[in-house]
């Protein structure tokens, strides 16, 4: 049973990372496409500069609820990497626990703020910026959920969440 | 500042957090978040912050690009055949790789007006040839390519000049002629520290090339060679914008090792979007996360409090260039570039006039502050970036950097205190002041 | 006791005229109010502070009416062609029983109390090529940077140009380079942004009367007595008028600043422009939403 989940959970997570590369290239081909339509056309397609900076918040916010993983995140190493097992055990549990309070407090207010954006529209494509914006508050709510998991992960002194840095040259 | 007020409660925060390994991004989102439950306000701002923000910083999307231009570098075997170049070259002399590293940034330097997308994308690349094969230590790489690609915006173009521009009145024509040559020593002073720090630590030689391989070698590494070429062509014809410069360097990258070297299949050029992809992610939400605490920082006034100590200290225009460095090298450690040209530095301008100092030399002085802060620990960008590309931890990276931002602060110092060293080449152009 | 505090935020720098003008508006309210104010952009990013002001996040904001039109679409109007002859037109409009009817508009729609223009310079072609300019026709093909956005877009094409998108930023090395050929904005900003140093040349058009507009939230407005939002309205006019009077001084300066640079300054054939652009508009989407007879009431002011 369990396995199965485990299976379900593993292939959502390939589609997601399947769904980044994809608004990377869109980002990609979007700037192509601006270049040759002034150069090449002296035609100026404004909306590909639209594109790209929503597919940009996107590929952060989406990226970070679903593909990258806690390690790929960019954090201080300083202390972490010579702290022992337990003491790691305590610092992934406060700064979890300060997250999950935090983030949940100000998860109210950020959903407020993202439906009143209803009252405005992306220049060229009209996206309304509710929708756009609705983004944040999945990465919000995602991030609260990883915390909690990676808190009680803490207590329950499973293998540490945060293994060490990757050897270089292997994913970067 | 008062020890309890919620800015210095924030700011303990952010540190502890960070600390605790909580990644940096959300440790200072989590910081404004405190913040602004302490002073009361909408906390409806971190996402409003973070989301106008990222949708109005164009100039930003250079960077996911470059990454996936050297991302399709790697794939495609142009990186492996510009390091045979290189070494061909260079390899017979102690630290002649890293000395290419050096020589790279300010190749770059001519495309680009972000050190963020140097580091994460051409520098990148420098990064992983230097430690193939174990060359260099995986440190060693990413310390020198954080503090090279701080060269990229002191030479033109450059965006922070341009911003500086703006609040300054002061010419941009000519702030980009300024630059070159500090530009230029900054990278002459790196590439003695590289020639110093190979001798004490013996890095490797590779065995000469015999003479009789160089035009093969040459002739295989000629279209990655000409990339900067192209790339510089297509900026300075007009073809493109410098930021669009970077999604054709990604073209042009995938066109090669597609067409001419024949080396990338359909899962390798996944794959380059993939982890393109996952860098950006990262990278991003480090640049969001002070977009957030700018924010912070903006409505806690600190201008105010430093236009006052302006007024009370009555400096001398040395006292004050002075004031200016270590203010600026204090304030880089914690807050974004753009955010310290708009916000503190419009502060001293009034102060750089009435005290006679020249404004294109000011704005050198101040935009090379800037960069600097981007390799100074704690808040350093650039060694996050390099931290998270390398895998190395971050102290052996700070150890690695300290002697080239020890020159790096001793060009400040000379640039500051030697404004001919700045001004000459503009006067050179016609600017008269 | 402490005097509330009203945060203002706006684009424009601290060395603005715009920055003196707010500093005199600080005084007027000085008994009543204490202003709190970020230029640059640095609180609010442009484009945001009217989201701002309705959230209660900011008291005060010098918002572009192009930022009300996204919001009320009858407002494009006041961001079209060749609607304003001058900045003494537009102080008109505003004061007018048309313009009563627009910030009534605003008020019921955004909760947004509009104290005047805030007039920043009229609008004008600044050309890298030196190719003379008389009519749209001679402008066409040219890539002529316009902010982004399709309203924007759409008053490239009013001109008779080939519009093109590019971040603000980028403007100088894109001139400098032949990206685009020229860019509209009024002369002070010109000269603050420094385009003047790769232009040949400034074609007077005047297409566009710039200005924004001085706004404080409907919330704070009505706490205030009578008497003190007269006397708060006062000190906005006042400041305002000084202003106005300061951008058009330093445009005449600039204007010979800028041909002592060496740059080429002419006045095109004006009514060819206006007839070209109106008749764009009004055959476009836009002028749907515009309230019926407009184009005429303003006109006659
Ligand atoms: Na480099
Ligand atoms: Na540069």
């Amino acid at each position: 049973m369990i396995s199965k989940y485990v299976a379900i959970g593993a292939w959502l997570r390939r589609r997601a990372e399947n769904i980044v590369a994809l608004m990377l290239l869109a980002m990609f081909v979007a700037f192509l496409l601006q270049i040759v339509f002034r150069y090449v056309l002296n035609l100026s397609i404004g909306w590909t500069n639209e594109i790209s900076v929503v597919l940009w918040i996107w590929i952060v916010l989406f990226g970070s609820a679903f593909v990258v993983r806690e390690r790929d995140e960019i954090r201080f190493d300083l202390f972490w990497g010579s702290a022992s097992n337990k003491s790691r055990r305590v610092m992934q549990f406060i700064a979890a626990m300060a997250l999950i309070i935090l983030f949940g407090a100000s998860l109210p207010a950020v959903i407020d703020y993202v439906l009143f954006m209803k009252v405005e529209s992306t220049a060229y494509l009209k996206i309304r910026f509710d929708y756009l914006y609705s983004i944040y508050v999945i990465f919000a709510v995602a991030m609260i959920i990883r915390y909690i998991w990676l808190g009680i992960a803490a207590i329950r002194g499973e293998p540490d969440a945060t293994p060490e840095q990757t050897p270089p040259g292997t994913d970067a | 500042m008062n020890v309890t007020s919620p800015f210095s409660i924030a700011v303990v925060a952010i540190t502890l957090l960070a600390f605790l390994g909580l990644p940096i991004g959300l440790s200072m989102m989590a910081g404004s978040i405190l913040y602004l439950l302490l002073a009361g306000m909408d906390m409806g701002t971190v996402a409003e912050q973070f989301l106008n923000g990222m949708y109005s910083n164009y100039v930003i999307l250079a960077v996911p690009l470059f990454v996936l231009a050297a991302e399709f570098m790697n794939i495609g075997s142009m990186t492996e055949r510009l390091l045979g170049f290189c070494n061909m070259i260079v390899g017979r002399f102690r630290g002649g790789l890293a000395m290419v590293n050096v020589a790279q940034s300010i190749i770059f330097a001519g495309m680009s007006g972000s050190a963020i997308a140097d580091a994460a994308g051409t520098g990148g690349m420098m990064q992983s040839m230097m430690t193939r094969n174990g060359r260099y230590t995986p440190s060693y790489a990413a310390a020198l390519t954080a503090v090279t690609s701080v060269i990229g915006p002191i030479i033109p173009p450059s965006i922070p000049m341009v911003v500086y521009a703006l609040v300054s009145d002061a010419s941009i024509g000519y702030l980009f002629l300024a630059g070159m040559v500090p530009g230029l020593l900054m990278a002459a002073l790196q590439m003695l520290q590289v020639g110093i720090t190979a001798r004490r630590r013996n890095f490797p030689v590779e065995p000469p090339v015999p003479l009789r391989a160089f035009p093969i070698i040459t002739w295989r590494a000629l279209p990655a060679l000409m990339m900067p070429v192209v790339l510089l062509g297509c900026i300075y014809s007009g073809i493109t914008t410098p930021t669009e410069a970077a999604a054709l360097a990604a073209a042009y990258a995938l066109f090669v090792s597609a067409t001419i070297y024949r080396s990338i299949s359909p899962k390798a050029f996944y794959a380059a979007l993939f982890n393109s992809a996952k860098t950006t992610t990262s990278i991003g939400m480090l640049i969001a996360g002070s977009l957030v605490f700018n924010y912070v920082v903006t409505i806690e006034n600190i201008p105010d409090t430093l236009r006052v100590i302006l007024t009370n200290w009555e400096l001398s225009p040395l006292g004050f260039l002075i004031f200016v460095n270590v203010i600026l090298l204090l304030l880089g450690c914690v807050l974004e570039g753009t955010a310290i040209l708009l916000i503190i530095v419009p502060v001293f301008i009034p102060t750089a006039q009435a005290l006679g100092i020249d404004l294109v030399h000011f704005g050198v002085v101040v935009v090379v502050n800037i960069m600097l802060g981007l390799v100074t620990p704690p808040y350093g960008l650039l060694l996050f970036i390099v931290a998270k590309i390398s895998g190395a931890p971050m102290k052996s990276i700070v150890k690695d950097a300290l002697p080239f931002i020890f020159w790096m602060v001793a060009c400040l110092l000379v640039i500051t205190f030697i404004p001919d060293i700045v001004l000459w080449l503009p006067r050179l152009m016609g600017y008269k002041g | 006791q402490d005097k509330p505090a009203l945060k203002f935020s706006a684009v424009f720098s601290e060395q603005d005229i715009r920055a003196n003008m707010m500093k005199m508006f600080a005084e007027g309210i000085g008994n009543d109010f204490k202003l709190e104010p970020y230029y640059g952009g640095t609180l609010f990013k442009q484009g945001t502070e009217l989201v701002a002001l309705q959230r209660g996040n900011l008291q005060m904001g010098n918002i572009a009416p192009q930022d009300v039109s996204k919001q009320i679409p009858e407002w494009s109007v006041l961001t079209s062609a060749y609607l304003f002859r001058d900045a003494a037109h537009v102080s008109a409009f505003f004061a007018s029983e048309t313009g009563e009817e627009f910030k009534k508009m605003a008020e019921d729609k955004l909760q947004i109390r509009i104290l005047g223009p805030t007039y920043f310079g009229a609008r004008q072609v600044g050309l890298k090529p030196q190719k003379k300019i008389m009519t749209p026709a001679d402008l066409a093909g040219i890539k002529l940077r316009m902010p982004g956005g399709d309203a924007w877009q759409f008053l490239g094409e009013a001109l008779g140009a080939n519009p093109t998108p590019m971040a603000y930023a980028e403007v100088y090395t894109g001139l400098q380079t032949g990206a685009i050929d020229g860019q509209d904005n009024p002369l002070p900003n010109v000269k603050n942004m420094k385009f003047y140093e790769v232009m040949s040349q400034i074609v007077m058009t005047s297409h566009l009367v710039g200005y924004d507009l001085l706004t404080v939230s409907s919330s704070v407005w009505a706490a205030m007595s009578a008497e003190q939002q007269k006397a708060f309205q006062a000190a906005a006019d006042s400041a305002m008028k000084w202003s106005e009077e300061q951008h058009l001084a330093q445009e005449k300066a600039l204007v010979d600043e800028f041909k002592a640079a060496g740059l080429d300054i002419y006045e095109p054939d004006i009514a060819a422009f206006r007839k070209f652009a109106q008749d764009k508009y009004l055959n476009s989407d836009l002028a749907q939403s515009w309230p019926t007879g407009i184009l005429e009431k303003v006109a006659a002011l």
